[in-house]
């Protein structure tokens, strides 16, 4: 197992953590989006699948789709996804 | 010219802070107190600037512009950048003309590190500064390797750089006195299916070649054995790279445990300079 899904990010990973990059580093990105998911992701280019993942705290989705970790983990404990929950997730798409 | 007088290495991990509660009291309180003595020994050292080892977490770089090394040349540094973290929000002292100088050196002698002169440093350096006690006022220079986001510079090239680095700073007129703390590792794995599993064979042997003063073979176990050692464990580049610098000093191993419960291997050393 390769500590990493992608050796390089696809232009989908990209857009991807441009979301995560965005909502847990500029001021208020998080309250907005929280009020309005759907509406804060039109301002991105997002891949429908991307799209949905976000949108329904996809964990596993998020990390096939070549989410960076630590973007990733920061996300989770942003939204305050349970612990556990996220952990379950992650393992689940080992067997996906 | 300045003396190196103290090389260090510590892991870090924000759950340090954020959920120290979980693991057991005995190890917690062991933990702390290696890191506790860790900065007495920074401190015995007396260095006159810090010079961190360690990686961001892609908060102040992003995929639009990822630097596989880079060096602060600011006169502070605000900390922490995570809005999560526990931590007290602070500013730390930067010796810019430590880090100006570092950058210029670099370039003459054939690395290209990036220049920043504006980070907001991340829990990879506050932690272990935190939990170790370090004076606040002590001047830090960071020194930031990718380990975060593919492609990552290779192990060998991490262990040059930090050669360079050790000629570097023992040839600097600026200071009688530089410390360098490398922070990351050991084992650990984050937001993957394996995360929460602590690799202590990797662990172990690592800080086995680092004490038998093999350096090829520390650079060859990372280099082919990383991919068991999660995601974090690419963090070994920062003890790499002090190994560089030590330029032979002998390792002391101040402690080990597998910290599953921090999700971590647990790794604290010096190099006898």
């Amino acid at each position: 197992m390769s500590n990493w899904v992608q050796a390089m990010p696809t232009a989908e990973a990209y857009g991807l953590n441009k979301v995560l990059f965005q909502l847990h580093h500029s001021a208020g990105d998080l309250a907005r989006y929280q009020d309005n998911a759907s509406a804060y992701l039109d301002a991105f280019a997002l891949s429908a699948a991307a799209r949905a993942a976000i949108l329904g705290n996809e964990v596993a989705q998020l990390y096939l789709l070549g989410c960076n970790p630590y973007l990733l983990r920061a996300h989770c404990i942003g939204m305050r996804i349970p612990e556990d929950q996220s952990l379950a997730a992650l393992r689940s798409a080992a067997r996906s | 010219m300045a003396r190196i007088t103290g090389i260090f290495a510590a892991s870090h991990t924000p759950v340090m802070l954020n959920f120290p509660q979980a693991i057991e009291p005995a190890l917690r309180s062991e933990v702390f107190s290696a890191f506790s003595d860790l900065g007495q020994a920074i401190a015995a050292a007396q260095p006159q600037a810090l010079v961190v080892l360690s990686d961001d977490h892609v908060h102040n770089f992003f995929l639009n512009n990822l630097p596989s090394l880079c060096i602060g040349a600011a006169e502070h540094y605000p900390t922490p950048v995570e809005h999560w973290l526990k931590a007290e929000k602070r500013v730390l002292p930067g010796d810019a003309r430590l880090g100006a100088y570092l950058l210029q050196h670099a370039m003459a002698h054939d690395f290209d590190p990036s220049l920043s002169m504006e980070l907001t440093l991340d829990h990879g350096i506050l932690t272990p500064l935190e939990l170790a006690g370090v004076g606040r006022e002590l001047p830090v220079v960071p020194v930031l390797i990718n380990c975060v986001q593919p492609p990552l510079p290779s192990m060998a090239r991490c262990h040059a750089f930090g050669r360079w680095l050790g000629q570097a700073l023992r040839a600097y007129e600026g200071l009688e006195r530089v410390a360098i703390l490398a922070t990351g590792g050991l084992s650990h794995d984050l937001a993957t299916p394996r995360m929460g599993l602590v690799n202590e064979d990797f662990d172990r042997r690592f800080l086995e070649l680092l004490e038998a003063g093999d350096a090829a073979g520390a650079v060859a176990h990372a280099r082919d054995q990383v991919h068991l050692a999660g995601n974090g464990g690419e963090e070994v580049r920062m003890w790499l790279a002090a190994l560089g610098a030590a330029d032979g000093a002998p390792f002391v191993r101040r402690f080990y445990q597998p910290v599953s419960g921090w999700y971590t291997g647990i790794g604290l050393g010096h190099w006898a300079c």
